[in-house]
């Protein structure tokens, strides 16, 4: 059976946007990987930045300072 | 009415014992046909459905079945078919499902995107409540169940759960990643053949 625990889950205006921020993070080794947007979350495009909720300041940090950005930053269930 | 026994007997017995049974019949009759299996009372039940006879079936134990047909004047007068009977196994509640990933890209046009949505793929699958019973890598597909790939941690969920993940082992020699392979076991052609002609579903992303 599956384990659910917390996520952090990153969504993105655009599917660009999502991929440029898949390539930045791995550039920078930043933690977290490329998933489709959880069923849960009805917001932004179709691909989202999954990582652990104790990485939400870093990831925060780092996308507003490469110009990035993000649309929202959630913490759910998966 | 009439009593065939036909405990111990495997398919097809017991419905060409049934058969022989209405052949028999000299008028309208009602056929009661003992049985030992449910495969069994399944087969002459599909057979009864065929000739538009009712049917009702009845489970006295384990090892017991009843199945009694009502044998009408218009299946009497069809013709009966003893030669052709067709054994068929019951369907297990699951379905033998196959995902066959070919490429590094999911779909055709821009492979940046079909590499984004291929790790998607194998995540939301990795997610489903019914996991497929193969997953099954070859040519660029190859590329993703090896060291460093993303989608290694979703494949390795999905072996711990009993999921089968077979790569071609021709194909990791051509792209030089036989010793980079990280997850389920290296396959061949005869393998894989095998494994898509046998499934019930093949999921092809």
């Amino acid at each position: 059976m599956r384990v659910k625990k917390p996520t952090l889950i990153i969504t993105f205006a655009t599917t660009t946007q999502a991929m440029a921020v898949e390539k930045f993070c791995g550039d920078n080794q930043l933690p977290g990987r490329i998933i489709p947007v959880p069923r849960e979350i009805t917001a932004g495009c179709g691909l989202s930045w999954k990582a652990a909720p104790e990485d939400k300041e870093q990831l925060a940090t780092a996308l507003e300072g490469s110009g990035l950005g993000y649309e929202e930053m959630y913490i759910i269930e998966i | 009415m009439i009593t065939v026994n036909a405990i111990g007997d495997a398919c097809p017995i017991p419905v060409v014992k049934t058969l022989n049974a209405i052949k028999e019949l000299k008028g309208a009759d009602v056929i009661e046909t003992l049985v030992d299996n449910e495969i069994a009372v399944q087969n002459l039940i599909r057979m009864a459905d065929k000739k538009g006879c009712p049917v009702k079936s009845e489970k006295i134990s384990d090892k017991e079945f009843k199945v009694i047909i009502e044998v009408g004047e218009a299946a009497l007068a069809a013709p009966i078919d003893t030669d052709n009977v067709v054994c068929e196994l019951p369907k297990s509640g699951k379905k033998n499902t196959v995902v066959v990933i070919s490429s590094k890209a999911m779909g055709h046009g821009g492979d940046e995107l079909g590499t984004a949505l291929m790790k998607g793929f194998i995540f939301a699958l990795s997610q489903q409540e019914q996991l497929p019973t193969t997953i099954l890598f070859y040519n660029g597909g190859a590329n993703i169940p090896v060291e460093g790939s993303v989608s290694l941690e979703d494949l390795k969920n999905m072996e711990a759960q009993g999921v089968e993940i077979l790569t071609c082992g021709t194909c990791l020699n051509f792209y030089g990643l036989t010793d980079k392979l990280a997850v389920g076991e290296v396959t061949n052609m005869y393998t894989i053949v095998e494994k898509m002609t046998g499934a019930d579903l093949i999921v092809k992303p």
